[in-house]
């Protein structure tokens, strides 16, 4: 074996862990969010292991495809998929560290995600049908607002951080101490509306009807069924987990392993849930108390969230 | 996490509900986002008096959060509901268009506050940073919006930005003196809500901009 492969060897394991405990976790994190709004609406709500049985459920099934569809209706899911399992290698989750943090940093992670909803947006009009399209064209116009402000928003820790590189920038945060910065209030503001607009969240989508009027993410996929809605899903579900741990890592990195020993490993984990828990609790009080907004106010909200971004970069130099 | 940080994320927290204010356009939300800059107002007040040692802060404290945080925000959702109209409100100007100037603002604001003697230190910065933008980003709230209940919206704002100032940099004016203006603004509020119903009696709209009919 040569020394470059042994080397990569650990990465590339500790990549796949990572990769196999997010995608382990991320339906419990979209059911528990239904739970908690459930909850707020004095309904029990379905159980947290839900999404396990809904995936196990539709991976037994045979995929069922429209004669007309060619082999990109086929790969959109796969691509979304794999993706989202490619972005999930570049955030640090536990460790102060991405596991393929030298392949790039915040750039590639946006364009990562960008592949895959461009895959999927593709995917959904190679049939031809009205809704595909529709969703298609609803979810670009979202994300090509919503995608400058990420960029922006994240761009703003990156300019304290002097790294674009998102395991370099969790590594100063824990260095140098959190120094509070009205900017990082104002970047966290926007990042958490892009949050709720990337995730299909309420006052954007809402992931629970299949209203053809007001649905945007569900319109892209209607079409699908079987496998290849199950990954579909599953690649939703940890985009969703991925989003709240980049907010985590950015703006309360505290706990998070530096050294790869197990104790350092198991207060990080427990950091790691806790923190993700309480902005899921964010997320659903914010999808329980506001009512969906119009398709056409939409672009306002996600421009609220621009404008965060905007000012907290401008901020970060006065 | 020190006093100095919490202060600063009070302060952050209160421009980001000015800017929400601008961003969108519910009537009841805009008035909750009121409530929640004075309850961030007053715990930076209270956060003052316990770094500071100053412990008259606390009764600023606690009279902004008793007052502003919750007796004007209820006052006002009673006057809508009482007079019932449209809950919508319709700027002059639409929203992106707003929040671009917003943005101008906020960042003229922060410029102009590094002109200041007293804010060349971290903390004293950001909060006069912050309070000028709101006060210019309050300015132009009540210029674009036509109705009523926006504009003391407005106003009450700029009177946060001021009274942030105020408590942040020079540590709190004399009790009798915020007295005095916590006073001034129950007043002013309750005269404007009369004022507001005077106006939807008359033309059966918050609209101001139908003021000018007024003319002879």
């Amino acid at each position: 074996m040569t020394p470059a492969i042994s080397d990569a060897l650990p990465t590339i394991g500790l990549a796949m862990l990572q990769v196999a405990g997010m995608l382990a976790v991320a339906p419990l994190l979209k059911a528990g969010i239904r739970r908690m709004k459930a909850r707020l609406q004095n309904r029990q709500g379905p159980p947290l292991l839900q999404g396990y049985y809904d995936l196990a459920k539709l991976l037994g099934k045979e995929p069922v495809r429209s004669e007309t569809a060619s082999w990109v209706y086929a790969a959109g899911p796969r691509v979304y998929f794999a993706a989202a399992v490619a972005a999930t290698m570049l955030v640090p989750v536990l460790i102060a560290a991405a596991p393929l943090e030298a392949a790039g940093g915040i750039l590639l992670l946006v364009g990562t995600l960008a592949l895959g909803r461009f895959a999927l947006a593709t995917a959904a009009l190679d049939t031809g049908s009205p809704f595909g399209g529709m969703g298609a064209s609803r979810d670009m116009t979202i994300a090509a607002l919503a995608e400058p402000a990420l960029m922006l928003g994240l761009f703003t820790s990156a300019l304290a951080a002097g790294s674009l590189n998102l395991g370099g920038l969790v590594r100063n945060v824990l260095q140098h101490g959190a120094t509070v910065h009205p900017a990082d209030l104002l970047a966290f503001a926007g990042l958490f509306i892009i949050v709720i607009a990337e995730t299909g969240r309420i006052p954007v989508d809402n992931p629970a009807t299949h209203l053809e009027l007001t649905m945007i993410h569900e319109a892209m996929v209607l079409e699908y069924a079987g496998p290849d809605l199950a990954l579909v899903e599953w690649a939703s579900a940890l985009k969703e987990l991925l989003y709240l741990t980049l907010l985590v890592d950015f703006f309360l990195p505290m706990g998070i392993a530096t050294s790869a020993s197990p104790g350092a490993i198991f207060v990080a984990l427990l950091a790691w849930a806790g923190k993700v828990f309480l902005l899921a609790i964010a997320v659903t009080i914010a999808e329980s108390t506001n009512a969906k907004l119009r398709l056409f106010r939409v672009p306002e909200l996600v421009s609220i969230s621009l404008g965060f971004a905007f000012l907290a970069l401008a901020i970060r130099f006065l | 996490m020190t006093t100095s940080d919490v202060l600063i994320l009070c302060a952050a927290g209160m421009l980001v509900s000015a800017y929400l204010m601008v961003g969108q356009n519910a009537l009841f939300t805009t008035i909750r986002l009121y409530g929640l800059q004075a309850l961030l107002l007053g715990i930076g007040s209270a956060v003052i008096a316990v770094s500071a040692a100053r412990y008259e802060l606390f009764v600023t404290a606690a009279v902004t959060v008793a007052l502003k945080a919750v007796l004007i925000p209820w006052f006002l959702m009673r006057v809508i509901d009482r007079i019932g109209i449209h809950r919508e409100i319709e700027p002059f100007l639409n929203v992106p268009a707003s929040l671009l100037v917003c943005l101008g603002l906020t960042v003229v604001g922060y410029r102009v506050s590094t002109g200041f003697a007293e804010s060349s230190q971290g903390v004293s910065h950001h909060l006069v940073g912050v309070a000028l933008s709101m006060l210019l980003i309050g300015l132009f709230l009540m210029v674009t919006r036509k109705r009523a209940i926006t504009q003391i919206l407005a106003l009450l704002t700029v009177e946060n930005a001021v009274f942030l100032v105020a408590v942040g940099v020079t540590s709190g004016m004399p009790l009798v003196v915020e007295l005095g203006i916590a006073f001034d603004v129950i007043l002013a509020v309750l005269m404007l809500g009369i004022l507001v119903r005077r106006i939807v009696d008359r033309f059966e709209s918050m609209d101001i901009s139908r003021l000018s009919k007024l003319k002879g």
